[in-house]
């Protein structure tokens, strides 16, 4: 009998190369397979019943009804904050990030290069390590609580900068912009007539890791917001957690917020983050490949 | 009209449209400079300034914020602390991401862009959900894993954060989240390499493994250390996930793992911002040498 090609070719090394990058694909994609599975799950399913397990449609209903009856549904007041402060610091993110990364690629500034290196350090410089002196700055400020002080905290963005600087001196034609500048545009007119409608992928890179960030912010979120009512998703997850002690064996309440619960409200927090990523992905590989961020 | 002051008005006209010019960029410019300057300048100066003072009362005091955050009996076990975790990171990173672009780079690019894609999603989702899976990943009753706790013998969460230590567990969960985005940039430097010296590789009869070691691995070496700096300068400051697991129950609860959350605690529990500040600027140490040493020593980022 004929072997196929493909098998007489398929030779040890490459079933190793294969099967470790399955187990790596397994360890990346599992959990969050899980996390979906196991929101159709009563609690007791998921002690006793195998975990990939399906549970059902009206399990899922009655965690959702659960959650939704929690503080009248506070996920929602959460998930709204989680929005207005995401757009807030997205916009004001764009409109810092692309004017200033397209003087700093075209025009001759004075003090260019050092605040180009001021916006590298800040890009190098993990985010982590200056949440505490932002805080001492916004107590001093009053903004402390409020949704304006976390909106504009967050939305310097030195790595959109740099992502700007890179597309404008790489991917615009400058000689469309030089012979805009010869017939007597000034830089105004320069950016916002012919720079800026070239630019949707730019916008549409920049957005998207903005958005990620923010979405996502929990660590200066949880240090400048401390009332209840203006809480993100991140934060407000953690809130109802440690309130109801969902995941904690030892805690007996009669609120009836457990293990599913915190599984619903997980996936409450991180679907539009995972669609937004569907959706826009190529975009995103070719932002990462341009600049490599914070590890 | 002599010819001097037509040269004079005409210098005139230049440096003036050069100046609306500079003020033109200057404008474009200020949105950014003004964020730049509240959230990365003043915050550091200021609480530079900080950590000479006693907070409580408002008098200049010297270094003794200094002296104070250096004598914590908590400071050394939590340097320890983070040193580890930052060390089995780092290795893994290292390894794990060097290892798995080498591998992906042997399939079709099709394949290789989805595999790359799922690898990826975790790191997009890095918030404090993800760590609330984990809590439940590593308890043995529920996690999907269960198969491998199984083997071991482990019963519930304890027994998995006995079994790997903290470091260990914050190591496995910085992996999964900061891998996948190293692997598409590993992944763009591998494709960048030119054709031709593979193929004059394989036409010399080297074999894959000797195409990987003895090519690729030293063209890719760069995006090793850059994400090796980069890391090393993250990993230093990890909060997050020391700070979350204690959701899982008071047994779980580290409240001065890590140095950052050290800070914190001077300042939210015991409200003094000068003791907090100071230990703040000295974690900003090592990050801006990183960063430095990045523009100033290597070409990794474009400044020209």
């Amino acid at each position: 009998m004929r072997i196929p090609l493909f098998i007489r070719r398929y030779t040890p090394g490459q079933f190793v190369i294969h099967a470790v990058l399955a187990f790596a694909l397994v360890i990346y994609g599992l959990p969050l397979l899980w996390l979906f599975i196991a929101s159709t799950r009563t609690e007791s399913s998921m002690y006793s019943d195998p975990p990939l397990m399906l549970g059902s449609w009206h399990a899922l209903k009655q965690a959702w009804d659960n959650l939704a009856g929690y503080n009248d549904f506070q996920m929602l007041v959460w998930a709204k904050n989680s929005i207005i402060y995401t757009l807030g610091s997205v916009s004001l993110t764009l409109a810092s990030c692309i004017p200033a990364g397209y003087v700093l690629a075209i025009a001759k500034v004075p003090g260019r290069r050092f605040i180009l290196i001021m916006t590298l350090v800040a890009m190098i410089t993990p985010s982590q390590a200056i949440v505490l002196p932002i805080f001492l700055e916004m107590t001093l400020l009053g903004l402390v609580n409020t949704y304006f002080g976390l909106i504009i905290a967050s939305a310097f963005f030195p790595f959109g900068v740099y992502l700007s600087y890179i597309y404008f001196t790489t991917s615009m034609p400058l000689s469309v912009i030089e012979s805009a500048r010869i017939d007597g545009c000034g830089h105004f007119k320069t950016f916002f007539r012919i720079a800026l409608p070239m630019s949707k992928p730019l916008i549409a890179l920049v957005s998207f890791f903005s958005f990620v960030n923010n979405w996502n912010n929990y660590f200066l979120a949880f240090v400048l917001i401390s009332d209840d009512s203006k809480l993100n998703l991140p934060v407000g997850l953690t809130a109802l957690l440690s309130s109801t002690g969902a995941i904690n064996p030892r805690t007996a309440s009669n609120i009836p917020i457990g293990l599913q619960e915190a599984i619903l409200a997980a996936i409450i927090v991180v679907l539009p983050i995972i669609l937004i990523f569907l959706a826009s992905q190529k975009h995103v590989r070719s932002g990462l490949n341009a600049g490599a961020e914070k590890g | 009209m002599t010819k001097a002051t037509v040269q004079t008005k005409k210098t005139q006209g230049w440096k003036r449209s050069r100046r609306r010019e500079n003020f033109a960029s200057f404008v474009l410019l200020l949105p950014y400079l003004i964020l730049m300057m509240m959230f990365a300048v003043f915050p550091v100066l200021y609480a530079f300034g900080l950590s000479f003072f006693d907070t409580i009362d408002y008098v200049f005091w010297g270094l003794t914020n200094y002296r104070a955050a250096l004598d914590d009996y908590r400071l050394l076990p939590a340097i320890k602390n983070v040193l580890s975790f930052v060390t089995i990171w780092i290795t893994l990173m290292v390894i794990g991401v060097t290892v798995l672009s080498l591998f992906l780079d042997t399939l079709k690019e099709r394949t290789a862009t989805i595999i790359r894609t799922v690898y990826y999603i975790p790191g997009a989702i890095a918030s404090s959900a993800v760590v609330v899976l984990w809590l439940f990943l590593l308890e043995p009753q529920v996690s999907p894993f269960n198969f491998i706790f199984d083997l071991v013998g482990w019963e519930n969460r304890q027994h998995t954060f006995q079994g790997l230590g903290d470091a260990w567990i914050f190591s496995l969960m910085s992996f999964v989240a900061h891998s996948g985005g190293w692997i598409v940039v590993f992944g763009g430097a591998l494709a960048s390499l030119p054709g031709e010296v593979l193929e004059a590789a394989r036409i010399d009869g080297a074999n894959r493994f000797q195409i990987a070691m003895r090519i690729k691995l030293p063209l890719i070496y760069r995006t090793v250390v850059l994400m090796t700096i980069l890391s090393v300068s993250t990993g230093l400051q990890i909060f997050v996930e020391p700070h979350l697991i204690g959701l899982a129950g008071d047994e779980f609860v580290r409240e001065d793992w890590s140095v950052t959350q050290l800070s914190f605690f001077y300042a939210f529990n015991f409200g003094d911002f000068g003791i907090a500040a100071a230990m703040s600027v000295l974690s900003l140490i090592l990050p801006f040498l990183f960063a430095f040493t990045l523009i100033f020593a290597t070409k990794f980022y474009k400044i020209d």
